[in-house]
């Protein structure tokens, strides 16, 4: 379902995504790991159509990524790093507006609005704008307009961050249970613990090149000592003034 | 005291930090062309200016620190007395009051003037603690859907679109105070209107954020849809505007600030602050949609009304253009 052959970005000098090679086949989950700045946030954006890739191939849904990315749009759900989101719109809003682009009637629209409105406990936030929303509501806002489309293939860059634990597991839910209906979902995080209970996929990534490539079942003892291990390592730092007497 | 020091240190390089905004009016078509074309007969236009300006100059410099980190601050009450009482003088507009009123007591200016100044210094003051809550009951009454709907609120929130109301309305009671008006006095008022929303024309993606952008890049629409979007609720604002004045040529005018003003808003988009004057492209652009959109909306006014045809295809070609541009950054 999104395959990426050599796929590479550069940003001037600096190579944010090198030579990536990955196969994510249709119904998996797969969780992309890495530190600030490895290149998570960037590949999320080539293959959304939002970077153009510097060299390399991908495909999503049998799409390629530059010369088809308008089709692809039509196909994906994104939670985008940023939220992508406009100030001047409210909750409901948003929803209307992502149902009308994506061709679903308004009735179709109202009844899928309310049900995700429900299922992400946004219900009494419906009508605040965007601009005066806590950053929770912002996320399961822009979650919300990723799935109301019905998508065959879901990008979503840290979902579990900033998330109430109900929400949180709401999510991881409706992820296993969409994969299972063959939605591929492919995902940032930073939250290892909770990606290694529902992820079938892990990819780790470091400085634009990829440590690791496994389905979760061969990763060998817990995520996180692979994480340590292979990406980054803990802070040694002491800070012997925090706690000793005040000065 | 050095706690408040520190807090008003802060709250000085916010306010200073802040106001390098304002200095989008330097750019803006409006002030602009009524500085070279009117000089000194444009006291009434540039009366307008500064009175749009003083509200959002006016607002509570401890605005600028999010209220929720300034009550985590250990002050103790005497420190936030003080903090209150020297804080508004961090505003220049406070320093000019004081000014205005030493001026008063010499007999310089006169106490109504003063009063007046005060008054709007004072509301701009209160409003900008207040003001979320106008602004979103304002917001909702707005009419149409979608990106229109969003586009429309974002036109409301930039001075130019009050700059420009103010002179439909003014113009409005003149039309119907003074019967024997000449109609070359509606036209010149039509265009007045226009050159107030055109560099706006110039900015059509500054108030969007990076979160829109991302959400403009993720819709599987093409980039003339989006600005289709973004230019019809500028022609719903611009025909409202001068639908009482000369509507015809308000629509020309508007097609042709929107056919050059699209270069700047595609190819070199700038951020734009709420309630200032939207920041104008390099003086050329301002130049041709000035120039482009005075041809057009006197030959629709005084020749004929298919004149508007030329204004639509350059209109439309510019859309196309553009657009495809959009979609190729």
């Amino acid at each position: 379902m999104i395959t990426c052959r050599d796929l590479t970005c550069k940003y001037g000098d600096f190579l944010a995504v090198d030579r990536l090679n990955l196969d994510v086949p249709s119904g998996s989950i797969c969780a992309f790991l890495g530190p600030n700045g490895a290149g998570k946030s960037t590949t999320v954006k080539m293959l959304t159509g939002l970077v153009t890739p510097t060299s390399g191939s991908a495909t999503v849904a049998g799409l390629d990524v530059v010369r088809d990315a308008l089709e692809i749009k039509k196909r994906i759900g994104v939670l985008p790093e940023n939220l992508g989101l406009f100030d001047d719109l409210t909750v409901e809003e948003h929803l209307d507006l992502t149902g009308a682009v994506y061709g679903l009637t308004r009735a179709e629209t109202r009844s899928r609005s309310g049900q995700l409105l429900r299922a992400l406990h946004l219900e009494h936030g419906r009508q605040t704008f965007a601009s005066r929303c806590s950053h929770g509501m912002r996320k399961k806002t822009s979650l919300a307009m990723a799935l109301l489309a019905n998508p065959v293939v879901l990008f979503l860059d840290e979902p579990l961050e900033a998330i109430d634990p109900v929400t949180a597991k709401t999510i991881t839910d409706l992820l296993v249970t969409i994969a299972k209906r063959g939605v591929t979902v492919f995902l940032t995080s930073h939250i290892l613990a909770a990606v290694e209970q529902f992820a079938t996929r892990v990819v780790l990534i470091r400085k634009g090149v990829v440590a690791w490539n496994s389905t979760v079942a061969e990763v060998p003892g817990s995520l996180e000592q692979l994480y340590f291990d292979l990406v980054e390592a803990p802070a040694a730092e002491d800070l012997a003034w925090l706690g000793s007497a005040r000065s | 005291m050095v706690r408040v020091r520190a807090v008003l240190n802060a709250v000085w390089r916010a306010v200073r930090r802040g106001q390098g905004s304002f200095a989008s009016i330097g750019t803006n078509n409006f002030f602009l062309f009524t500085a070279i074309l009117f000089q000194r007969q444009g006291g009434f236009l540039y009366l307008i200016i500064a009175l749009l300006m003083l509200f959002p100059l006016s607002a509570d410099p401890l605005r600028k620190i999010p209220r929720e980190r300034l009550v985590l601050w250990p002050l103790d009450k005497r420190e936030w007395w003080i903090l209150r009482v020297l804080s508004p003088w961090l505003n220049p507009i406070m320093w000019v009051l004081a000014a205005l009123t030493v001026w008063a007591v010499r007999h310089a200016v006169t106490w109504p003037l003063l009063g007046a100044v005060a008054g709007l210094f004072a509301l701009g003051f209160v409003l900008s603690d207040v003001g979320g809550g106008a602004w979103d009951g304002l917001a909702r009454w707005v009419p149409g859907r979608g990106l229109v709907k969003k586009n429309l609120r974002q036109m409301i929130s930039t001075l130019d679109f009050w700059c420009a109301l103010v002179l439909s309305i003014a113009t409005f009671i003149y039309r119907f105070a003074d019967r024997t008006a000449l109609p070359e006095a509606f036209l010149l008022m039509s265009l007045l209107v226009m050159l107030a929303l055109s560099s706006y024309a110039q900015c059509l993606f500054g108030l969007d954020g990076e979160g829109g952008l991302t959400r403009y890049g993720l819709l599987p629409l093409r980039g003339w849809q989006i600005l289709l979007a973004k230019d019809i609720a500028f022609l719903i604002v611009a025909v409202a505007l001068t639908l009482a004045i000369n509507p015809l040529a308000g629509l020309a005018a508007a097609l042709i600030v929107l056919a050059v003003g699209h270069d700047p808003s595609v190819n070199d988009m700038r951020p734009q602050v709420r309630w200032r004057f939207s920041t104008g492209a390099p003086l050329g652009n301002g130049v041709v949609q000035v120039f482009g959109m005075s041809i057009a909306a006197n030959g629709v006014a005084r020749t004929s009304v298919l004149l508007l045809i030329p204004c639509v295809a350059a209109y439309a070609i510019s859309l196309w253009w553009f657009g495809r541009r959009m979609e190729l950054k």
